[in-house]
């Protein structure tokens, strides 16, 4: 399958990362070879496996009990930018 | 006897019997650290002040008779993406340089509770992305049998540290063969055990329904010593096991291999597998027949889609985890940005390396509308084809045998610019990961040029018990671990 | 040719449990900001999603009580989009699997009972709260919302104008208040609404384009923003020019009374879902929706009809009443406690909801309001002395007794005193007594209120006219 710079820029769009020019054509040429390398799988019949049904589980879940996380000067270290207890970012337009 | 040489028994044994104390050990294991690692480049972190005070504590627990725990004064080295409280874990990645978690993973728990003294933070490819330790942000961890070589990856950094002996024990991170892997090419044990056995809180994610914490050391012994200490339920995880798990790994490990039956996919040792691997596993196959094994080849073709399912789910998965570096919370964040949407990207795009910026986009794009079908879907629905044939495969045999890795260690910089060539190396280990178990990994041999050979031993899920006995018998036979690297100094 | 609306509409509603959905922190409304905050809601690297037993049984209950199949396995599902209110750049939510499918209830409007399909139940987590404040060049976010349980509930287009979509939002409201599943203050977001709304020429098989409309936080916005919106469409119909409708989400603007367009999503979502790996599926045990069934509680229809037959209440009084589960509970308590009950209806419809517009929790115990309905009753205290006592009771713990003791406001229904007090109100007003023997009925007003000032109003009025009239003829 070919692979066009254009979809690339797509999903860079997606995934909130950005590529120059050369890196973008680099990209796509090493993509191309990944993805059809991957097309090795469309040999295999797959016909009668369902993706939905589901072996050998077990339910898990918790209490409904509130438990404190008291360190909040701890959890917030990293964060870059705080005001008060808010955390910080540039103006966001709705 | 050599510190640096001790197994964890030798350890443990040494401490009891007052020859040596907790202090005296991990500060051996500190010096040797701070003269040899410049050469090997394994740690990123070294807590050596709190290390020496946690041994100083195991030192008066020793004097009024306390017990110490299961790894009492045993240093242990942890790769850098399981989350310590109030010290800096990177996943080897610019993205965390500064990251200081405010909460322990539950493997750091367990192993504080038994007693380890965590000597620091080992090198690792970026967020566990790679085979060869090339992909960390900081520094490239060479191979402590040949400088010239990769340790292998993404736990490069953990299986350097015990090969150069910087620790008896080091934790590692498998997601399609990361801690087999290096183990292999460093000449360690290693072992991925089955997917829940070991909680995962804690662990930054990489690919969740794969990844899996676990130890390498230098012996099977001290291999399944490590897997107790770590093991079990743990209510922060809800893939983590909900059943009993196994309350002694050493009670039958010198039972031999009579009687197991031995499978060894054919497929194994198709084009592509390096001769001299091929030659070692076959050995080892015929000393595992004379010691009473029944060892048959056998065919269980799921090599070649097997791969390509796994690097299809594991970077959807790590594309959706790796989305909330934006530079908010926590990690780097750009210097120049305009607004929200240019804080982000500009984040994301300086803070991640290469091989994490083309996991992400295709693990983006096989998820993507138009795709989904074609990969993800197709990927999980092989995913579930690959579990059935392990298991009809496990109805006829007790354990699963072939190389670790195709090729031997490579030199640095060798494959960087080639990723698929890079990624077709891991065709052995990733579905292992896929089916959700257990595997180790042990060195079986040497090639012409010293550099070690892996030999790899899968189960069933939850048989960490009969492959630990099987890969002790052979290690036993083989008397390979005996052997160790010379860093050129002065024994 | 006529054109008729199509609206269906996607519920966010939390839900009422103590810890968020998936970490242990509190779902507790009003907190300091990034309070309720954990290296989990948070989305700290390396930490993991543990599921709420109690949001699997509240969504159950939600789709029992709206007539929904109960999904045996339930998978939860990723949803991937970056936007700084969502911590992990995804929401945990499910997908293909939902918990619940096929549903429906009745609603009243216009006259005439509807039934309205409902799509689907999904449970999921909440994001976060964005503080955007004017001439500031930062936003500011609040994490202590992200991770509170929600359900999200999806009906079918059936409903064809703002009027239905508004009765159904009501009849939803007073399910999931009376079963308990969430608080639905609307004030403070805990239930939500967007609406698609569509219009089509009556007869038509097919949907046309339709507009999602986000942001209507009140059922006089949802009303507001319906029939602009359905304005707008039928213009565009009628024009030739139905075209021009776009396929979009237009954000309702309260303040300015109009829809406005949301930029930031021209480009189509791509949020590739796909399962969420840290957890396993949950299976449902058919005991389990049994046992849910039966903690369901009287629904306000079901109610409305009881409310009818056992206390012979009329339709007004009856919708005040249910119109809340608190106040419905609260006016069977006081009847329990041996009021008469259209006496305890007439309280509570008339003075205690007069001073609950101020407060939201009721500010007079259900014994306090029997024991002051027991004084009328028994003629120890005056009607109007009543509602003294009564807005005395608003802001005390005091049996109404002690009050009346207090104020001294209990009437004099001896008839041995009241015969010595009309004997001197007859003697002082010879004149009045004249008159009403002349036949002018008025004076018998004046001679009683001659009584109440002699006795400060204590006075029983009837028992005081009884003993007058005796005396008169
Ligand atoms: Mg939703
Ligand atoms: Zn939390």
């Amino acid at each position: 399958m070919k692979i066009n710079k254009e979809e690339i820029a797509y999903i860079a769009k997606l995934a909130k990362l950005s590529f120059t020019e050369d890196e973008l054509l680099k990209f796509t040429k090493e993509f191309e070879d990944i993805i059809n390398h991957f097309a090795n799988i469309d040999k295999e019949n797959l016909d009668d496996i369902d993706i939905n049904s589901f072996e050998n589980f077990e339910s898990v879940l918790r209490k409904d009990e509130v438990k404190v996380f008291k360190d909040k000067k701890e959890l917030f270290r990293n964060a870059k930018s705080m005001r008060e207890t808010y955390v910080e970012i540039p103006k966001i337009i709705e | 006897m050599k510190i640096h040489k001790m197994t964890i028994e030798e350890i443990k044994q040494g401490l009891e019997d007052k020859k040596i104390t907790a202090e005296e050990l991990v500060g051996t294991y500190i010096n040797r650290i701070k003269k040899l690692d410049g050469k090997v480049g394994a740690f990123l972190t070294l807590q050596e002040e709190e290390a020496l005070n946690a041994a100083q504590k195991i030192d008066e627990k020793i004097q009024k008779g306390l017990d110490i725990g299961p790894l009492g004064g045993v240093p242990v080295a942890i790769k850098d993406n399981i989350c310590m409280k109030g010290v800096k874990t990177t996943c080897a990645s610019k993205m965390l340089e500064d990251f200081i978690p405010p909460y322990d993973a539950t493997v750091i728990e367990k192993l504080k509770d038994a007693g380890a003294v965590i000597i620091g933070k080992v090198n690792m490819d970026e967020f566990a992305m790679g085979s060869s330790t090339e992909n960390s942000y900081f520094k490239k961890t060479k191979n402590p049998w040949d400088l010239s070589k990769v340790p292998g990856g993404s736990s490069g950094g953990s299986a350097a540290s015990v090969a150069a002996g910087f620790t008896p024990i080091a934790l590692g991170s498998d997601t399609g063969g990361s801690i087999r892997q290096p183990a292999a090419f460093c000449g360690t044990v290693g072992l991925k055990p089955t997917y829940g056995l070991v909680s995962r809180y804690g662990l930054i994610a990489f690919g969740s329904s794969l990844d899996q914490i676990g130890p390498i050391t230098k012996t099977v012994k001290d291999c399944a010593v490590g897997l107790l200490a770590i093991q079990g339920h743990d209510p922060m995880d809800s893939t983590s096991v909900q059943h009993e798990v196994e309350k002694d790994y050493l009670d039958e490990i010198e039972k031999g291999v009579k009687g197991f039956k031995i499978g060894v996919p054919k497929e194994f040792f198709m084009e592509g597998l390096d001769k001299e691997i091929g030659r070692a596993i076959r050995k080892s196959m015929e000393r595992l027949e004379g010691m009473g094994a029944e060892v048959e080849e056998f065919s269980l073709p799921i090599e070649d889609s097997g791969l390509s399912a796994y690097y299809i789910i594991s970077s959807a998965e790590a594309s959706s985890n790796l989305a909330r570096y934006d530079g908010v919370r926590y990690g780097y964040r750009s210097k120049d940005f305009d607004d929200f949407e240019e804080l982000i990207v500009k984040t994301r795009t300086e803070g991640f390396g290469n091989e994490v910026k083309r996991r992400i986009m295709l693990g983006t794009y096989v998820l993507s509308s138009g795709y989904y079908d074609a990969y993800y879907k197709k990927a999980m629905k092989y995913r579930k084809k690959i579990q059935k044939s392990y298991r009809e495969a496990f109805e006829k045999y007790d354990l699963i045998l072939g190389p670790t890795s195709p090729i031997l260690p490579f030199t640095v910089g060798e494959k960087i610019n080639n990723p698929l060539e890079m990624y077709l190396a891991d065709i052995y280990t990733v579905n292992v990961n896929l089916a959700g178990l257990p595997a180790i990994s042990m060195p079986c041999g040497f090639s012409n040029t010293k550099l070690p050979i892996g030999l790899q031993l899968i189960g069933d899920h939850f048989t960490e018990k009969k492959l630990l006995r099987a890969a002790y018998a052979l290690e036993q036979e083989l008397g390979v671990c005996n052997e160790v690297p010379s860093l050129g100094e002065e024994e | 040719m006529g054109l008729e609306t199509i609206i269906g509409l996607e519920i966010h509603v939390e839900l009422d449990t103590k810890s968020k959905i998936f970490c242990s922190c509190s779902t507790e409304f009003g907190a300091k900001p990034n309070e309720n905050t954990c290296p989990i809601c948070i989305g700290l690297p390396g930490t993991l999603p543990v599921l709420n037993e109690e949001v699997v049984n509240l969504a159950i209950k939600a789709g029992t009580a709206l007539n929904c199949n109960i999904n045996m396995i339930n998978k939860t599902d990723r949803k991937n989009y970056f936007y700084p209110d969502l911590p992990k750049a995804y929401q945990i939510s499910q997908y293909d699997m939902p918990i619940c499918t096929g549903g429906w209830i009745e609603i009243e409007s216009g006259g005439k009972t509807k039934k309205v399909g409902i799509t689907r139940i999904h449970i999921e987590e909440d994001a976060g709260k964005l503080i955007h404040l004017e001439d500031e060049p930062f936003t500011l976010v609040d994490y202590n919302r992200t991770g509170v349980p929600l359900i999200e509930i999806v009906t079918e287009p059936d409903l064809r104008s703002s009027e239905e979509a508004v009765a159904f939002l009501k009849a939803l409201k007073s399910i999931l208040e009376y079963a308990e599943i969430s608080d639905c203050r609307m004030e403070q977001g805990s239930l939500r609404c967007d609406a698609n709304i569509s219009v089509r020429e009556i007869g038509q098989k097919d949907f046309n384009t339709k507009v999602e409309i986000k942001n209507l936080n009140s059922f006089k916005e949802v009303a507001k923003a319906l029939e602009k919106e359905e304005r707008r469409q039928k213009e565009l119909y009628n024009f030739g020019e139905g075209h021009k409708i776009k396929q979009e989400t237009r954000k309702w603007d309260a303040g300015k009374g109009r829809t406005v367009s949301m930029r930031s999503k021209e480009d189509a979502h791509d949020y590739r879902y796909f399962p969420e790996p840290d957890l396993p599926p949950v299976t449902i045990k058919e005991e389990l929706i049994n046992k849910i069934k039966k903690t369901l509680p009287e629904l306000a229809s079901e109610k409305a009809k009881r409310f009818s037959q056992e206390y012979k209440l009329n339709e007004k009084d009856i919708d005040i009443l249910i119109s809340s589960k608190e106040i419905a509970d609260y006016f069977e308590t006081v009847v329990s406690l041996g009021s008469e009950p259209k006496e305890a209806s007439n309280w509570i419809t008339v003075e205690l909801l007069r001073v609950m517009k101020q407060t939201e929790v009721i500010p007079v115990k259900a014994e306090q309001l029997a024991g002051l309905i027991k004084l009328v009753d028994k003629g120890t205290i005056s009607r109007s002395a009543a509602k003294e006592v009564f807005d005395e009771l608003v802001s005390s713990d005091k049996d109404p007794e002690e009050i009346v003791k207090k104020r001294g406001l209990s009437q004099i229904s001896s008839s041995d005193q009241l015969e010595e007090i009309i004997d001197s109100v007859l003697n002082q007003n010879s004149q009045a007594v004249e008159d009403y023997k002349n036949g002018k009925g008025k004076a018998i007003g004046f001679l009683i209120g001659q009584i109440m000032k002699e006795t400060k109003g204590k006075a029983n009025p009837n028992i005081a006219r009884e003993i007058l009239l005796e005396k008169l003829k």
